[in-house]
Order: C-alpha cells, then structure tokens, then sequence
C-alpha cells in the first residue's frame, strides 16, 4: 500500500521535527494559558485601555471626548505637576543613596554577628519592613509632634526651637526621607547581607595579609564583590521611589481633595494622578500623567541597565 | 483517560460555582463609613439587615466598612465597572462628584411613591439638598453631624479654670488659653492645618451663607473681613497650641492623656474619650464652640446621605435604604449611640432627645455652617482647599497680616472657581 505523501516544508506544512516540537510545547503553552489570559486581561488590557484614555477628556460617565495630546499638554505645563516632579528629583536623590548607604551599612554590622545575635539584629532592622505602613506612619509622626514628640523633646533639651518636622515647607521632605529610610533598609538590608555572605572568606584573609585595613577591606573586596547585588538594590530601591505615594499621603493625612501637605511640599506624581483621577473625575487627564511617569521611569531605569552592562563589559 | 478527568472536574466546579450562585436570589453590597462596621454601631445594623432580609426570602446583605478615600474611589470606580456596591453612605459634601461619576441613581419617583407620612419623617432642608433639580433626588438623608467642643475637665482644674463657667466670647477663651499655657499643658490642637478647624474659627464670626462657593456666580462665598478676623484669632491663639493638627491621634492621645484642654470635632471622637474615661478616668464634657461674640457659636455641620447604585437590582437596594433611614430604625440608632441624623421624627423621640452626646450633637447643628456647600451641584476645584489652608498657614507664620492675606486667599478662590 502506498503511503500518503505528507507535504514538505516548501509547501508550507510543518516538518514532523516541528509538529514534534509544537506538541512538546503545545502542554507548556496550555499550562502558561490561565496566566497569560488573566495577564492579559488585568494587566496588558488595563494599560491599553489607560493608554486610549489618555488622549481623551473621560470622566467616566459622558462619551469620552478625544482632545488629541491636550491631556498630556495640560500634565506637563501644569504648576502641580511641576512642584511633584521637582518634590520627586529631590526625594529621589536624596533617599536612593542615603537609604542604600544605611542598609549596606547595617549590613556590614549585622554580617559581623553570628548566631543568635546575627539572627536577633536581622530580625530587629527587618521590622519596619514588615511593620503596616499607616502604623508606621503614626508612629513617626508621634515622633515628629510639635512640643510633645521624643524628637523636638531632645531638640528641647538641646536648645533648639519647636521644629515642625511635618508643617513646615523646608523641613517636610527630609522628616519623609528619615521614614522612608527606617522602612526599607531592612528590606535592603537583607538582600545585601546574602550578597555579603556569599563572598569568599579568603579573600579578606588575602587582604588582611597585605595589611589592608578595615576600610581597605570594604572598598577593595567587598564592594566589587558585591557589585550586581549593590546595583540591583540601587535599581529596585530607585524605582521604588519614582513611584512614591503611600507615605506621603499618610504623613500629610492626605485625602482625594486636599493632598500634598502645606505649600504641597510633599506632593509627587503618583499622589497628583490620583487626585486628579478620584478627585476631579479627570480620567483621562490621570491617565496621561500615568504614561508620562511610566515614560520616565522607563527611560531612566534602562538608563540605569545599559549603564550596568557597559560597566560589565568593561 | 485524563480528558475524561479533566472534564469531570471541570464540571463538578462549574456545578459548584452555580450552586452557590442560586443560594440567594439577591445580593446587596452595602457600604458604609468603618465606624459605621464596628462594634455597636455593626451590631445594630446587622440587626437591621437581619430584619430586612427576614422579610425577604433568598436576600443577602453584605456590609462592608470603608475609610473615607475607599468609600468615594469604590463608588466611582463602581459606577463605570457597574461592580461598585448597590447601598452605600457618603458624605454630603461629595454629592456633587458621585452624581458627576453616575454613582447615585435618581430616586425621585422612588421617593414620591412612598407614603406621606414616610417622607414627612426627614428634615425638608436635606431633602432639598438631596434633590437639586426638580425632579431629580440623589440620597435619602441618612445620618450627620455638628461639631462641638471637649474640654478635658482635669486640664481646666489644673490651671484654676472653674469649667461649671461657660466660655462667653473668643477674648474669654484667649484668656481661658493663657491661663492654661501657664500651667504647662497646651490649649487647642493648631486649628489652621485643617479644613474643619479652620471652618470652626470660622463659623464663629461668619454666617452660614459666607461659607462654601457660589458656582452661578462662579466665586467662593468667603467673606474676607471675616477671615480676617478668624485668622487673627489662630494669629492670637498660635502660642497657645499643641502644634498637632485636629485630626491627628497624637492629639487624641493629648487629650486622653491630660495635656491637651480644648478639641473641636464631631461626635465620632467620642467612642475614644468614654472609653479613655472607663479604662483611664478620663474627666470629659461636650459643650458650643466659642463664637467672636456673647452669644455667637461656632461649628461645622455635614450629613450622610444613603443613596443606591443604578443597577438592575435597584428596586430592592431602595427597600433597604428606606428602611434603614426610616424612624424606628433611626430612633433606635440615635438612642443606641447618641449619633444624630437627618430623621427629624427620629431625633424628637422622646427616649433619643434625653442622650447627652446627641443633645449636643442637635444644639451643635443649629449654629454650625454646612461643611462644604453647596451639596450635588459641582465639584470643588481641586486645588480650592489648599489654596485656602496654605494661604491661612502664611498669615499665622506672619508672613502677611490678616487683612492683606484674607483678601489674597479670596482672590485667588475666585480665580480658581472662575477658572473651572
């Protein structure tokens, strides 16, 4: 009996290595399907969706008007928008290195303790991260109170006036960094001290026979050693502060009609978009300042990458 | 042989899923402010659902408490999806921004099928705000109320204040203030970082019609002789606060723990202050807010509303909310808590009028101004409330006098309505 000729590749029929290969990974695929689909539908679909939005005046009830790029007009050459993204320039330049540099080194202290003593002091920087922020928050502004907190009473003791960590426009964003940096460095903390314990330990003995000194140590062995781990924490924790909003908001009790604080000294993007999305029922308006954050923080991030693997290359 | 499992389940599930589906034949998301889902305030609305849903066969109530952001964004949100809850509450204030979103079915024909001597129940001003265009209501007025002042009994004997001697006037209470200064304990929260505290200060020198914006005219209703007149007053009392704004814990907890004299606020504090007063001995009265002059008072008013969603099940949401805000069920609420609330038959029954915190809550509301009129119109501008506080906060840091700072504050008001 003649066999049926199955069609080659040129007239466009799959070979059998390939049907082989699509069945092998017909299982994978149907397996990845439940993510993918609700991927796609709560994730892709909603950004599409915020995407068309944002060149519309949509206020959730009447047709959508399309205005073109007067939405994304309106985000950029607005006087909020440009107090958030200068409060944002400073908060991040300020809390990046400083939160990264007190986790390292709250890393270097805990990774000198071993035992018990390693173990409780983890635990104990790693509270905060774990800690409800919005009980965070009403810790640190007891602590921040005007004449009764703990830290105007030392200001008190030393001489110092009233400081009004949290109502006085000057003082406001540092008072917010101070938090942010107690919250996360536990979190940064941890990953640095796994970075820290899988260096090898001859490589300080090798150091010390050299007469390399403790400082020495940190800046010739540790450091290098620990480079992807330190730049992978600088990324997270940069982008983690582009994107700021709870903190803020719970500092200055903000709500959707009054946010920011006095002279919206602790304004930042994500706190403005809300506000003019649930707030002024501007959606569309939201949704370009959405895209214009999620442009910057793109831009800079893969900033952050090329410039992470030029240096690897080098 | 796996297909064949896979189907079985597959069907089993779906058998499930549908099963669970028919239990009830309607549900009800009802949402309320989370003081509302706590303690006895909860037990006493499910006692209300309990009573509801026995007279309904196969309906299901659930009660869900929201802060205030979660209320307001749940509903906006809800509105658009048509998966926002189908009975909610909210504030007055933000009627205006729910009818915009398409939140608040009109229940106008609802509310006229009712029963006259249903609709005689409520108080007529409410309903008129509930009902901004002829034939279209948003809300049935639901609860409320009218800010007071707690003086901390303690604090007052401490700096030989003799607290059975009402406050007349301001320059009473200023002196009140240093009396208090002086003996170490600190007199008011700072009442210039605050909408509401400011709006307190206010009131005492202004009218119930110099407060909110005219948005025919497209101007704040702020008169700026009187806000600079309020604002010299939180000039004069500046050395005299704690520093920490109204509704911040740290100044309940000044007040629970003796350091703190006076606080202006709602009835919603109250739950705290008895419980400090079981638990601490805590030594507490409710009385006005001091006006500028003998005779004049101050404080804020604003009012609940309960409202339904415009969905298919609306008919039966408008059962619920009626019953809910109706008499018996607001006599019991009133008499239970000391909560006010806009049923004026509720609040005249004879074993609700004799609760302290109510009685307070009621004489508040006479002299208070409306919170932030005017109600289902349109939305505030969204940066009208900082503008008002930072410009306040200039003027107590003496970066400008009263008079030129007031003037400035209203300029800039009526640039912001004109401009939306």
């Amino acid at each position: 009996m003649k066999r049926p000729v199955r069609p080659g590749p040129r007239e466009g029929w799959p070979t059998s290595s390939r049907v082989d290969e699509m069945q092998k990974t017909f299982w994978n695929y149907l397996m990845l399907a439940p993510f993918m689909i609700l991927f796609g539908a709560f994730f892709l679909y909603p950004i599409l969706s915020g995407f068309r939005y944002s060149f519309y005046d949509w206020d959730t009830v009447r047709e959508p008007v399309f205005v073109g790029l007067k939405n994304y007009e309106t985000v950029l050459g607005s006087r909020n928008s440009r107090i958030a993204a200068g409060n944002l320039a400073a908060y991040v330049a300020i809390t990046v290195p400083l939160g990264v540099s007190v986790a390292f080194g709250l890393a270097l202290l805990v990774d000198h303790f071993a035992g018990f003593w390693g173990r409780f002091f983890r635990s104990v920087y790693f509270v905060p991260v774990v800690m409800p922020l919005f009980l965070a928050a009403t810790i640190w502004r007891w602590l921040y109170a005007p004449n009764f907190g703990m830290f105007n009473l030392l200001a008190g003791w030393l001489g110092a006036g009233n400081i009004r960590f949290l109502n006085d426009p000057d003082v406001m964003l540092y008072s917010m960094v101070a938090v942010d940096v107690w919250v996360s460095a536990g979190f940064n903390m941890v990953i640095l001290l796994a970075g820290l314990k899988n260096i090898p330990r001859h490589y300080y003995e090798a150091a010390r026979l050299d007469g390399a000194t403790k400082l020495q140590e940190i800046v010739y062995v540790t450091l290098p050693m620990i480079k992807p781990v330190m730049i992978f924490v600088i990324s997270y924790s940069f982008i983690s502060a582009l994107q700021v909003f709870d903190l803020p908001w719970l500092l200055t009790g903000s709500s959707f009609l009054d946010y920011g604080g006095r002279q919206k000294a602790l304004l930042f993007p994500v706190m403005d978009m809300m506000g003019r999305g649930f707030g002024s029922l501007s959606f569309g308006l939201a949704s370009a300042y959405g895209f214009v954050l999620t442009f910057v923080i793109v831009l800079l991030t893969a900033a952050i990458f090329v410039l992470q693997k030029r240096d690897a290359r080098t | 042989m796996g297909w064949i499992r896979f189907g079985s389940v597959t069907v089993l599930a779906l058998t499930g899923a549908l099963a669970s589906g028919v239990t009830h034949a309607q549900e009800l998301d009802y949402w309320v402010y989370s003081d509302f889902a706590q303690g006895e305030a909860l037990k006493l609305q499910q006692t209300f659902i309990e009573e509801f849903t026995a007279k309904h066969p196969g309906l299901e109530i659930t009660i869900s408490g929201r802060g205030d952001d979660d209320l307001l964004t749940g509903q906006i949100a809800g509105a658009s999806s048509g998966t926002g809850p189908d009975v909610f509450m909210n504030s007055t204030s933000l009627g205006a921004i729910l009818a915009q979103a398409g939140a608040l079915k009109n229940i106008y024909e609802d509310w006229m099928a009712m029963p006259e001597d249903f609709r005689a129940q409520f108080n007529p001003d409410l309903i008129k705000m509930c009902t901004p265009q002829p034939s279209v209501m948003y809300c049935l007025p639901y609860t409320g109320y009218g800010s007071f002042m707690y003086r901390n009994l303690t604090v007052l004997e401490e700096a030989g204040i003799d607290p059975k001697r009402p406050i007349t006037d301001w320059s009473d209470w200023k002196a009140q203030m240093r009396k208090i200064q002086a003996a170490g304990k600190k007199a008011v929260p700072d009442m210039s970082q605050s909408w509401l505290s400011l709006a307190n200060i206010y009131s005492g020198v202004a009218a119930p019609d110099e407060w909110g914006i005219d948005f025919d005219n497209q101007k704040t209703r702020i008169a700026p002789e009187k806000l600079a007149e309020a604002t010299q007053m939180l000039l004069d009392i500046k050395p005299y606060t704690s520093g920490t704004s109204e509704d911040d814990q740290v100044t309940k907890d000044l007040f629970t723990t003796n350091q703190l004299a006076f606080l202006v606020s709602g009835p919603w504090v109250d739950p705290i202050f008895e419980q400090a007063a079981k638990e601490r001995g805590l030594k507490y009265d409710r009385v006005l807010v001091p006006g500028a002059q003998e005779g004049q008072y101050g404080g804020v008013k604003g009012f609940e509303f309960i409202a339904i969603a415009p969905k298919a099940n609306a008919k039966i949401a408008w059962e619920f909310a009626a019953y809910v805000a109706e008499k018996k069920q607001m006599t019991r609420w009133a008499a239970a808590l000391g909560r006010f609330n806009s049923n004026d038959a509720a609040l005249a029954d004879p074993q609700v009028s004799s609760h302290s915190l109510l009685a307070i809550t009621n004489e508040a509301s006479k002299h208070a101004i409306f919170n932030r009129p005017p109600f289902f119109v349109k939305p505030y501008p969204s940066d009208y409330w900082s503008v008002l506080l930072d410009g306040v906060a200039d003027i107590v840091e003496g970066d400008e006098t009263p008079q030129d700072g007031a003037k400035r504050i209203v300029d800039e008001l009526n640039e912001l309505v004109a401009d939306e």
